[in-house]
């Protein structure tokens, strides 16, 4: 009885947050999965029903391409990230001392700030007259403007800078984790600075880097904004595929397939992968 | 693993470790500085078991970690086997390290633990895998080889931390609380086992300990450590029976101390005025008339009289009584205020005394112990 009574709490203090869940989550989820089996007037209007239409065109070697590049830019980014964050985590975490948690805020600070205003930011600071080239043809370093915006550099300049927060925390939370103890142990039996971190510090942060891996590759997949205004929306990728389906082809039906597609791409991946951290984890403990 | 030595600690050849004048300030902008070390110099022999023994913060972990190379010394110089390691990591040094919390790497198996130190030495594999073995066998724990140390209890990564020092051959181990985490029947066991096993494998080794009786049953030599400073370094012996120090006196078991003055002294023999009593006691010390000194006394060495008109006697009431099987605690408050504690055997015939009763206390003047009062803390 008394079970069931707490049940029926739990249930209905969970209530606010899971009509919300439901309302924003779940159920566009589902419009979305019907929408890809639905069918498509050639006025680009829906018609429900259930076809396999939109998958069987999907699976065309034309769309191959994207989901390659799209594979390929997430990992480049994820790559360029964890280099670029690792050593910025180490430092906070091992070198800054007392300062460590001003440069956490500092990292965190312009997340504060909408995504398109910061995106907006760096198209002024990279454009043919923008920031960077004015300072450096101001400063006599260059005669012509360098080309910035459009080129791959540029994307993952964007992608570096809408992902460093979530690599550096994961690593970080690792790194501050292990205990000093160990590296003290490291240095009496002998081991240099250098030797120590490959043998204990870095094994100790894989999973702090793991995570932060998931963090970085699977929302950059699915990136759109970045691509389109740094890379001048060139070279097209999952993200711009949806909306350029949606919006200017109006194959509504195509666009969900797309993204159920990569929906269940990303899905097997975080699986595969938490079951490897979970496996470094054990290994750690 | 080292061959088996003859475990004689060699108190005749160079020193294993030598403290110049070390001194260890942690905060430098504090005025007047804090001494975590305060100017220690001693030599610790090659084959020495020597412990560091002193109250909790006295400074003990931080001069163990000057040695191993974690800190290093404001002032003052680190000597080992003769050659100045003051400014060497610890990484350069030949020293070996078990840590209190054991410090065991978590994502090694307890081999690769134990290997470590060879494997960055970059020992051929074959050798790395017959010594590692060795060691294990030494501290008994062959059979968890293949384990991780989560799996093990804390008695066991103990013997592993041990084993991972061990390995290395190193010319000194440092040993700081090893056993303070385990229960009281392993820390006895783990004791008399790392005892012996430093007698066989004739390492120093120098141990840092808060308890007196691990100090007192394992160590070959020890320092009292208060504040930063050694107040005494001897044998255990010498520790318990002849303490020099009123701190010394103070920490190492019980102890009945009076606050004294030198009156008259003539050819290494004081006489001084404790508590009204006058006694006469034989010394080297540097104590002229008129000094303030401190005796003491254990309270097995003090014995009771009813009724005595002595002089060379301590007359007081007994306040207290505690009965501890084999021996009865008395609590004597002396005519001049000061509180004393005698043991008496309860096979002695009359070795009730009843609260109240007034009885004189004596102590053979070889059981009574003149501490000179100048580093009274
Ligand atoms: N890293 C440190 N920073 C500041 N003070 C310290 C540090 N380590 C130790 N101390 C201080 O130095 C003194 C001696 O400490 P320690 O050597 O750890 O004593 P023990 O090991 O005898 O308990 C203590 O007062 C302690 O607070
Ligand atoms: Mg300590």
């Amino acid at each position: 009885m008394r079970n069931r009574r707490q049940n029926v709490i739990t249930l209905l203090l969970l209530a606010p947050s899971l009509v919300m869940a439901i309302l924003l989550l779940a159920i566009p989820l589902l419009v979305v999965i019907a929408y890809s089996f639905a069918g498509r007037d050639s006025y680009g209007g829906v018609v429900t029903g259930f076809t396999l239409e939109s998958y069987v065109e999907l699976f065309q070697p034309a769309y191959l391409p994207i989901f390659v590049n799209s594979l390929k830019i997430a990992a480049m980014s994820t790559a360029v990230c964890v280099l670029i964050g690792y050593p910025i985590a180490y430092f906070i975490a091992f070198r800054a001392g007392k300062h460590s948690g001003l440069l956490l805020a500092l990292l965190l600070i312009p997340f504060w700030i909408d995504f398109m205003i910061r995106m907006s930011s760096w198209m002024v600071l990279m454009g043919r007259n923008g920031t960077i080239n004015g300072a450096l043809t101001g400063a006599g370093i260059i005669d012509e403007p360098i080309r910035m915006i459009g080129t791959y550099p540029a994307v993952m300049v964007g992608m570096l800078y809408a992902f460093l927060p979530t690599t550096v925390l994961p690593i970080y939370a690792a790194l501050s984790g292990i205990n000093r103890r160990l590296l003290e142990a490291a240095d009496d039996l002998g081991a240099g600075p250098v030797e120590a971190f490959w043998r204990v510090t870095f094994p100790l942060s894989l999973p702090g880097v793991m995570a932060a891996m998931l963090f970085v590759f699977v929302p950059a997949m699915g990136v759109y904004a970045i691509p389109v205004l740094l890379g001048g929306g060139k070279s097209i990728i999952l993200g711009n595929l949806i909306v350029q389906l949606f919006l200017d082809f109006r194959n509504i039906p195509l666009g969900a397939a797309v993204s159920v597609v990569m929906l269940v791409l990303s899905s097997v991946i975080i699986v595969f992968y938490m079951r490897m951290l979970r496996r470094l984890e054990e290994a750690h403990a | 693993m080292p061959n088996d030595k003859k475990s004689e600690p060699d108190k005749t050849g160079r020193p294993a470790v030598e403290l110049v004048d070390v001194c260890k300030v942690f905060d430098t902008s504090a005025t007047p500085p804090a001494y975590a070390v305060d100017h220690l110099s001693l030599k610790i022999a090659s084959g020495e078991f020597f412990t560091f023994l002193g109250p909790s913060g006295c400074g003990k972990t931080t001069t163990l970690r000057m040695i191993a190379g974690f800190e290093s010394p404001t002032a003052g110089k680190i000597l080992l086997e003769g050659h100045d390691v003051s400014g060497l990591p610890a990484h350069m040094r030949n020293t070996n390290t078990v840590f209190q919390s054991y410090a065991l790497f978590p994502h090694l198996s307890v081999e690769d633990n134990v290997a470590f130190g060879l494997a960055v030495k970059r020992v051929p594999r074959s050798e790395r895998g017959d010594r590692v073995a060795a060691a294990l066998d030494l501290v008994r724990m062959r059979h968890a080889a293949g384990r991780k140390p989560s799996e093990l209890s804390g008695g066991q990564q103990q013997r592993i931390a041990l084993a991972r020092a061990l390995v290395n051959e190193p010319s000194v181990l440092l040993l700081d609380e090893p056993f303070g985490a385990l229960d009281l029947k392993l820390r006895r066991e783990m004791q008399i086992e790392v005892k012996e096993m430093q007698r066989r494998l004739g390492i120093t080794f120098i141990f840092v300990t808060h308890d007196q009786e691990e100090a007192l049953t394992m160590s070959d030599r020890i320092a009292v450590m208060s504040t930063g400073v050694v107040r005494q370094i001897d044998d255990p012996v010498g520790i318990y029976e002849r303490p020099t120090d009123r701190f010394t006196a103070g920490f190492i078991g019980d102890m009945n101390m009076l606050s004294a003055t030198v009156l008259e002294r003539q050819d290494g023999v004081v006489e001084v005025l404790a508590a009204d009593t006058r006694l006469k006691l034989k010394t080297n010390a540097e104590l002229p008339a008129g000094k303030d000194c401190t005796i003491a006394m254990r309270p097995e060495a003090l014995t009771f009289m009813r009724d005595s008109a002595d002089d060379a006697a301590f007359a007081g009431k007994v306040e207290s009584a505690v009965y501890v099987g084999t021996d009865r605690l008395y609590n004597i408050r002396l005519q001049t205020g000061e509180a004393m504690t005698v043991r008496v055997r309860n096979s002695r015939a009359d070795s009730v005394l009843r609260i109240g009763e007034k009885v004189s206390l004596f102590c053979p003047s070889s059981a009574i112990h003149l501490l000179s009062d100048q580093d009274k803390k």
